[in-house]
């Protein structure tokens, strides 16, 4: 019997940094996952990988708990049939993100030692389309200045929006009574903002998704992006190698089995044995001594060897039966809520040619329009030329499009070693309305076909065809209703935000927070450790003081 | 770590170098052997160390190994895939009185061929060659090559170790001629060492050092980040990483409102 004081299972980013943390703190973890990959929904996958992660979803019949959850989190999978050669060379991550450069992730991979590990670039071009172009978004005073499209006018209330944008506005006269306006509407009245350039500092610098969206998360969005810029570079935002969050994911893994964390990936959980309570407290030690009792006992796939921990944190998809709250024995997933926004549409797609921005300021050049997109082709050199980016789209930007959402793209290449030479993903996600009809497919082609309409290609050419596409659909997780009823040494670990921008830094503040709560469940067991916790986090006095200071 | 202490970062050539090999064979003690050569003061090894350094001076050039050891994932076959990223060089350890251990460092080599970057410089370590060979350093009867494997909680096995009392030759499973045989076969660099006793230790990588291809690895890093863990080396790839630990002063196209 192998005694550890915590058992985590599942390899997604959040369990990996709380994995890490508690490691690091002195907690012996075992780290398990079913899946044979790190990373869970977050994972970076090899073409192979996600053809399997693909097909094993996708294929109905499921005898196992943890497929029957994940099929009910991805209801719609359709992908290439054939896997492309080089397989192993690509990247392609599940969870696309762009990691600001000042924020939680990036403090917690650099004090936890896990910034060494992997690789990161910056994010080249943010570009938003509009008329069938894509056009580089302004993100700064200084792209403000130079930019040749904006008149002088409109300049300033740009350039005075962007100063309010980065200052401490919580208490301003600007937003007072405003903070629940939807903020394309906000940046129209209170800053005389034509639409189009509403539309890009809400969409693209903000990265709203939807029109509605309120004004003081989106203009706080702003300010942490605009502190961030500079860091690295000019832009507020990085890109990891290999896929990202999937390989980050690993480089916590890797701190915590450095900490002495044991680590098992490809084997499911049997069996939870709850020892019963009058035994544990008989053997429970005054403080100060080491734990020798063990609340649970889980018994693995192909193992002879039996865990056993005093408490558990599980990703939902991955919680045992026996630790869920007992009353309903089957959990009905619940009736859609009335909200209006239940799901991620998903495309993945890998081309074979280079694609390039409208380059703006110089009015006349060879561009033609077309319905549904068009072609800019550069005039001279690459000076155009994209391999890590993302394009946005706000809402009804695109014939055929979305009216009511923003969709988001986002574009690696080789400089993110997420593909071999001469080859790019392209990643497509769309926020999904209740009611709506159709396939992701459906919604998402236009879109697809508007960015390889960005390949440079002469007219007489065939449209260019992706080598290789998936599309799925993700079911966002009602908000953390699973705690209810549990036993409270049993946690779930809250799903991660779906949006490009938001992920990274909303799932180490998620983390950070699990690692506290875990801190308190092992409490009650009479740790030792838990005095004196050091944490991987600098301490809250410094992030706080990001935010506030000025 | 130590490796702030170089001055000429320039000039020297980082390199990659992962570990593998079963449980107990002494990994760990051999990289202590290769590392704490260089650094006396510094014996007590970093527990939780993210990599370990070592600088290697051939001819006019400084190599820096970055050397990975596996943390404990590969007892469950949990090694993840960025273990073997951007890997230039590998070292395959093996236990000469336990004859599985040739077999699980077999299995190594094929899951590098497949995970690790085509042109990796793999070395075969048959380590505890003390406890086979007389030899004048070996002082006492109890202790082997793991003395110093305290570096890693999660790779250290005590107690697996056969002792070194007994008759020397009797304890080799592993004949150097069939391990050799193996070596030459598989492409692999071959030594049989003892991190007890420093034989053959400095050799592995050395001669790891004189197969590197430097030039190739200087044309892939240079502009980079210089870290091969986190640059990368892909042929061809433009190096345009960011170093997340360093914090320049906001150049001057950046925003500062």
């Amino acid at each position: 019997m192998e005694c550890v004081d915590v058992i985590i299972l599942g390899t997604g980013l959040t369990e990996s940094i709380t994995a890490a943390a508690l490691s690091k703190a002195g907690f012996k973890v075992a780290h398990i996952d079913v899946n044979p990959y790190y990373g869970s929904n977050e994972a970076s996958l090899s073409v192979d990988e996600l053809v399997q992660w693909a097909t094993e979803r996708s294929s109905g019949d499921h005898d196992d708990a943890y497929l029957q959850a994940q099929a009910a989190t991805f209801p719609y999978i359709s992908t290439s049939a054939s896997t492309l050669p080089q397989s192993r060379q690509y990247a392609i991550s599940l969870a696309p993100s762009i990691i600001p450069s000042i924020g939680p992730l990036i403090s917690s991979l650099i004090s936890s030692g896990v910034a060494r590990y992997g690789g990161y670039r910056l994010l080249e071009r943010v570009g938003i389309y509009e008329s069938g172009k894509v056009r580089d978004v302004p993100g700064s005073k200084e792209d403000v200045f130079k930019n040749k499209d904006i008149s002088l006018v409109d300049k300033r209330r740009l350039m005075r929006f962007l100063v309010f944008a980065a200052s401490e506005f919580e208490d301003s006269k600007e937003l007072a009574g405003k903070g629940d306006v939807p903020f394309v509407e906000f940046l129209r009245a209170t800053f005389s903002l034509k639409d189009n350039l509403a539309s890009v500092i809400a969409y693209a610098l903000a990265f709203c998704v939807v029109a509605s969206e309120p004004t003081l998360p989106a203009l706080r969005r702003i300010r942490s992006y605009l502190r961030a810029g500079g860091r690295y570079g000019s832009s507020p935002f990085l890109v990891g190698h290999y896929g990202g969050a999937g390989e980050i994911a690993q480089g916590f893994c890797r701190v915590a089995a450095v900490a002495g964390g044991i680590y098992i990936l490809g084997k499911r959980v049997m069996a939870v044995q709850t020892v019963p309570p009058n035994t544990s407290v008989d053997a429970q030690p005054t403080s100060g001594e080491p734990v020798t009792s063990f609340k649970y006992t889980v018994e693995l796939e192909d193992l002879p060897e039996k865990l056993s921990c005093n408490v558990i944190i599980s990703s939902a998809d991955l919680l045992p039966p026996e630790l869920r709250p007992s009353a309903p024995t089957h959990v009905e997933p619940p009736e859609l809520p009335v909200v209006d926004l239940t799901g991620m549409l998903r495309c993945i797609a890998i081309i074979d040619s280079p694609m390039y921005f409208a380059v703006s300021s110089q009015t006349p050049q060879g561009s033609r329009s077309e319905e549904d997109g068009s072609t800019s082709l550069p005039d001279d050199n690459s000076h155009g030329k994209i391999d890590t980016a993302v394009i946005v789209f706000p809402p009804a930007s695109l014939p055929g499009g979305s009216t009511s959402s923003s969709v988001q793209a986002m574009i690696t290449g080789e400089s993110s070693m997420s593909t071999p030479s001469g080859k790019w993903i392209i990643y497509i996600s769309m926020l999904c309305c209740v009611g709506t009809t159709g396939t992701p497919e459906t919604m998402l082609n236009p879109y697809l076909e508007a960015i390889l309409g960005l390949t440079v290609s002469a007219p007489t050419d065939p449209p260019l065809k992706p080598l290789f596409t998936t599309y799925y659909s993700q079911v966002l997780p009602a908000a953390d209703t699973l705690h209810d009823g549990l036993d409270p040494s049993v946690l779930v670990s809250p799903s991660p935000q779906p949006f490009l921008s938001e992920i990274s830094d909303s799932t180490a503040d998620k983390a950070e927070a699990l690692f506290w709560k875990a801190i308190s469940a092992l409490k009650s067991f009479h740790y030792p450790q838990v005095d004196g916790i050091e944490a991987i986090w600098p301490s809250d006095t410094v992030q706080e003081g990001e935010d506030q200071d000025e | 770590m130590a490796e702030s202490a170089s001055g000429s970062a320039d000039k020297s050539v980082q390199v990659k170098l992962v570990l593998l090999g079963e449980a107990a064979v002494g990994k760990s003690s051999v990289v202590l052997r290769f590392v704490s050569n260089e650094f006396q003061a510094n014996k007590e090894p970093t527990i939780g160390a993210a990599f370990l350094t070592q600088k290697c001076r051939l001819e006019d050039r400084v190599l820096r190994y970055e050397i990975w050891d596996t943390a404990g994932q590969e007892r469950f076959h949990s090694l993840a895939p960025m273990y073997y990223r951007n890997a230039q060089a590998a070292v395959v350890v093996y236990d000469v009185t336990k004859a599985s251990s040739l077999e699980k460092a077999k299995s190594w080599v094929k899951e590098l061929q497949r995970q690790a970057n085509p042109n990796i410089v793999i070395a075969l370590a048959g380590n505890k060659v003390d406890l086979v060979l007389p030899s004048p350093s070996t002082s006492g009867t109890g202790s082997s090559s793991e003395s110093e494997d305290e570096a890693d909680d999660a790779t250290a096995t005590p107690g697996e170790t056969p002792g070194a009392d007994g008759q020397p030759e009797s304890l080799r499973q592993v004949p150097r001629e069939e391990a050799q045989a193996y070596a030459s076969e598989a492409g692999l660099l071959f030594f049989e060492t003892s991190a007890k006793t420093g034989e053959g230790v400095v050799e592995i990588f050395t001669e790891i050092a004189k197969k590197i291809p430097i030039e190739h690895i200087l044309a892939s890093t240079r502009g980079g980040a210089g870290r091969p863990g986190a640059a990368g080396a892909r042929p061809g790839a433009r190096q345009e990483g960011v170093n997340l630990e360093e914090n320049p002063a906001k150049s001057k196209d950046a925003c500062n409102c």
